[in-house]
């Protein structure tokens, strides 16, 4: 592998296209995962373009706060989006390595998500809602549960292929190393079940659980800066997917930067992620939530099976 | 200029406002500004001293001489930075502070205050055993007397436990110095390291170094006294506590598992790595429990500690293991963050001083709704908790961005222990971080956002402008360790390579700091802070397109309350935050080693119920200084050299 270095204008210019597209695409994901809740509980519901029709409406009303909040619920939106685009930049979503390498190293990505985590729960708590604040504890709690899985998981892929740049296991993965299969196959088991989590959809959804916390730290927002909120949360659920496409099905994406490369990888690109998102809101809405105070008995067992991931790592199997 | 001399001119500097807050006991108000002046320039003498040498460092082990008890390397030239740069802080820090303290003794904390951080930046200086223990022993007497400064019944008793269990750290020192000085039969630094301890009995003085020095660095299971200890003191000595003397227990571990033993034992390494995971975890999971700030506070300390000391254990694996990059990988982050955890816990334990300085509560139940009356200290503070939870761009995330990649390093290594180990060590960050992240939302939240939940919290002010100067001035600091780290990590390489005697290796390049191999890892803080500020655009250009007729945002009402009337007391509390928490991990808070450790074996030795310790306590603290004097003085006899 060449060495890292710092990106040329026009790989940069291809990163901010992909995360300026990823943005505009987010509410397209949430609307199809909202028609797909309709389809399976045999209801009419809004087409899949509603979430846009909603964020455009949002976005020209005016925000109102509760008296009592202050600058970091100001501040929120603009993190929730601003970190979710840095983290989109650094995906090879449709070349084979990183276009941003620079916040596509593993460990910075997870970390990018704890400052979205970071804001989003503060917001809440600053909105001085307590349905907003028990969210946030919820949405902080998961957090916990989850990241340890997620870094073990992806370690354990990164170990196979030496490096923790995000670029370079897709481009690894994708042409040859697939040595190790069994280790993989279990990483990316527990990866997307982490990741599933992070996207925030039942059974896990409690942070932002609608019927009983009111969308936890969402709830005092309104008008634009919901709009803001709203479309960071979409753009994160799509950052999440393309996060384990980038490292578990890495294959069919453009070695070049031609026109025509780019093009074909990105209709594979957009196949895949339409079968995830089918899959997450077939999963999602044929579960029942799990009660929270347990929520740590399911998460568990998930991170047995990354260490045995790491054991047969160990094992070079 | 021998910066030596520098360090002179720093300590004396110390000295002279001790001299002053002494001299001026009855005119406090001018005596102790202009101590507080002179002592904060004795911080910059240290910085400049500190700095220079680090900048300018040659290889080798000793590059400046004053006589021959003390000498200066690479090294102790950043524990001199690391010491001064918080002294400078407190010390600016001080003169607004200590107005609370007029006519109550105020001279009496600013002169234990000055002697403390002049025998810290002395010991870490000396060449010789002797001088490191009595300036040792001057540390724990004069932190002692901080702690119980206020005459409480409650200091008087943590000050007595911080003593007991302090000096059985010195006790155990002591041993380790007293077989390392037998063997080399020379109490020259020197000469010690020419003559390394060999076979069973290294490990013996590793034990015994580790045990005593993980004492006083508040190590998981040794750290009983700090949570005790810490919250009583004042708030900007207990900064010298939390920051910079547990740093000493580091820099004694370094001495002895490096530099003294040559960390030949491959378990070695091992023992120090799960001591410092488990420490940062538990550490921080401790800190989720408190609602006490200090005591939180005095937690995450811990938890830093801990990070600290797996860096240094994958270093010293490193070295058993003739693994020269991993050795200096892991130092690197160890020693990256020894600094960084200086600058964001000396923040934050100074501005949550302002809190209380303020509030006259370290209940953060009372608080709330700061942001708004002390908008300066907010900043700085938000500025330090995303610092400590290791967000990028800042500094916290930089030096444990390094600690991650020695880790990955060790674990791409191959062996089956590495393979362990060090997935291990990254999965304990992750929980840590994630911990901290959680702990960190709750302080900021609770403390500083929402509306005020006491009338007190609501007629909070800003503090004075030298205390503002203090946190504002270490918050920079967070962001410019982090943001310049291209131009900052190359001299930690350069000191962790001439502890270790080995070439230093790249791990900048441009804008960019990378693990020595360039194709396993790349971070660029500088371009990912102006990612950051561009991308504001985008969001900015969307409300612009949708602008319309839309109004300007504005504040009405109370919250949502499914209808109810809307009370104060319905928003989260510092307890309910972290319940969830609590409740899963309730194995955890319910078996915790430091009462099993100190509580239950040790402190029972001393004193029964809660009143004779009070009694008991002082006699039994003079007994310890006279017996710690004692062993000093009967040392050249036991072991037969002469000094």
């Amino acid at each position: 592998m060449s060495p890292l270095e710092m990106p040329t204008a026009s790989w940069i210019v291809l990163a901010v296209v992909q995360a300026l597209l990823m943005l505009f695409l987010a509410p397209l994901a949430t609307g199809f995962s909202r028609v797909i809740r309709a389809k399976m509980h045999s209801r009419q519901g809004p087409g899949v373009l509603q979430d846009y029709r909603d964020i455009a409406k949002l976005l020209r009303r005016q925000s109102v706060a509760p008296a009592n909040a202050g600058m970091i619920f100001w501040m929120t939106p603009w993190v929730l989006v601003v970190t979710m685009l840095l983290i989109g930049m650094a995906l090879p979503t449709v070349t084979q390595v990183s276009p941003f390498p620079i916040s596509g190293d593993l460990i910075t990505d997870i970390y990018l998500l704890a400052i979205f985590r970071f804001f989003f729960a503060l917001a809440g708590i600053d909105s001085n809602s307590m349905f907003a604040g028990i969210g946030s504890s919820r949405e902080l709690t998961l957090g916990i549960l989850v990241e340890p899985i997620l870094i073990l998981a992806i370690v354990v892929v990164a170990l196979v292929v030496g490096t923790t740049d995000l670029g370079y296991i897709s481009h690894a993965l994708a042409n040859n190393s697939w040595h190790r299969p069994l280790t993989i196959i279990l990483a990316g088991i527990v990866c997307a079940f982490a990741l599933f989590i992070e996207m925030g959809k039942l059974p896990f959804d409690s942070a932002e659980a609608e019927q009983e916390l009111q969308e936890g730290p969402v709830t005092e927002y309104s008008g634009s800066a919901l709009a803001m909120v709203k479309l960071g949360l979409g753009l994160k659920q799509l950052v999440v997917v393309q996060l384990f496409l980038a490292i578990f099905i890495p294959w069919g994406k453009a070695s070049s930067l031609t026109a025509g490369a780019l093009i074909s990888a990105t209709i594979i690109l957009l196949v895949k992620l339409f079968i995830v998102f089918l899959i997450a809101g077939l999963i999602e809405n044929s579960m029942a939530r799990v009660r929270f105070t347990k929520i740590h008995r399911t998460i568990f067992p998930a991170f047995l099976v990354a260490v045995l991931a790491l054991i047969f790592l160990i094992l070079g199997w | 200029m021998n910066p030596l001399v520098l360090v002179c001119f720093c300590v004396i500097s110390y000295a002279v406002a001790a001299v002053l807050s002494f001299a001026g006991r009855h005119h406090e108000q001018a005596s102790l500004r202009l101590a507080g002046v002179i002592s904060a320039f004795g911080g910059l003498f240290g910085i400049i001293a500190g700095v220079s040498t680090v900048v300018m460092g040659t290889h080798g082990h000793s590059i400046a001489h004053l006589g021959q008890f003390f000498s200066m390397d690479m090294l102790s030239a950043l524990m001199v930075v690391v010491i001064s740069v918080v002294t400078m802080a407190a010390s600016v820090y001080s003169i607004n502070y200590l107005e609370e303290y007029f006519g109550k003794g105020g001279w009496k904390v600013n002169i234990l205050f000055n002697i403390f951080a002049a025998a810290m930046t002395a010991l870490v200086v000396s060449a010789n055993v002797m001088i490191f223990i009595v300036f040792m022993e001057i540390i724990s007497v004069a932190s002692w007397l901080i702690v119980i400064s206020d005459g409480s019944a409650q200091s008087k008793k943590a000050g007595f436990q911080y003593f007991i269990i302090d000096h059985i750290a010195s006790v155990l020192i002591l041993c380790a110095f007293l077989i390392v000085v037998s063997n080399a039969d020379s109490y020259q630094f020197s000469v010690i390291m020419a003559n390394p301890v060999t076979g069973a009995t290294a490990s013996i003085v590793f034990l015994f170094a580790l045990a005593g020095f993980g004492i006083k660095a508040a190590g998981i299971g040794l750290h009983g006294w700090l949570p005790k200890a810490y919250p009583i003191a004042p708030s900007y000595c207990s900064t010298l506590i939390s920051c910079v003397m547990v740093k000493i227990g580091i820099y004694g571990i370094l001495k002895f598992a490096i530099l003294f033993l040559g960390a030949t034992q491959l378990w070695w390494g091992f023992v120090v790595l799960v001591f410092g995971a488990l420490s940062s975890v538990l550490g921080v999971m401790y800190a989720l429990a408190e609602h006490d700030i200090k005591r939180l506070l005095a937690y995450h300390t811990i938890e830093n500690i801990g990070i600290i000391l797996i860096g240094v254990g994958v270093s010293m694996i490193g070295i058993a293991s003739h693994q020269p990059l991993l050795a200096l990988l892991g130092l690197l982050g160890g020693l990256y963050h020894l600094l960084n955890h200086a600058v964001f816990k000396g923040l934050l334990c100074l501005g949550s001083g302002s809190i209380v300085f303020r509030m006259h509560s370290k209940e953060m139940d009372d608080m709330g709704g700061l942001a708004k009356t002390m908008p300066k200290t907010a900043i700085a503070f938000l500025i330090g908790t995303l610092a400590i939870c290791a967000l990028p761009p800042l500094n916290g995330f930089v030096s444990e961005w390094f600690i991650y990649q020695s880790l990955f390093s060790m674990g791409k290594t191959g062996t089956v222990a590495n393979l362990i180990f060090g997935p291990f060590g990254m999965v304990m960050l992750a929980f840590t971080g994630a911990l901290a992240c959680m702990c960190f939302v709750k302080v900021y939240g609770i403390c500083f956002t929402g509306a005020p939940k006491t009338q007190q919290a609501a007629n909070t002010r800003e503090v004075g402008p030298a205390m503002v100067t203090a946190t504002t001035a270490l918050a920079i600091l967070c962001i410019v360790l982090g943001v310049c780290s291209p131009w900052i990590a190359p001299y930690f390489s350069a000191i962790a390579a001439s502890v270790l005697q080995l070439a230093p290796v790249t791990v900048a390049h441009g804008l960019s700091v990378y693990p020595a191999v360039a194709d396993q890892a790349i971070l660029s803080t500088p371009v990912i802070m102006i990612a950051l500020a561009l991308l504001t655009l985008v969001p900015t250009a969307l409300l612009y397109l949708f602008r319309q007729r839309r109004l300007e945002r504005r504040h009405q009402g109370d919250p949502w309350a499914c209808g109810y009337q809307y009370e104060q007391r319905m928003t989260v509390s510092a307890a309910s935050i972290t319940r969830p928490m609590r409740q899963m991990f309730g194995f955890i808070y319910n078996n915790r080693p430091s009462q099993s450790l100190t509580e239950r074996f040790i402190l029972p030795v001393f004193y029964k119920g809660t009143d004779t310790a009070v009694l008991s306590g002082s006699k039994v603290c003079l007994f310890c200084i006279f017996s710690v004097l004692f062993v000093l003085l009967f040392i050249p006899f036991i072991s037969g050299v002469s000094c």
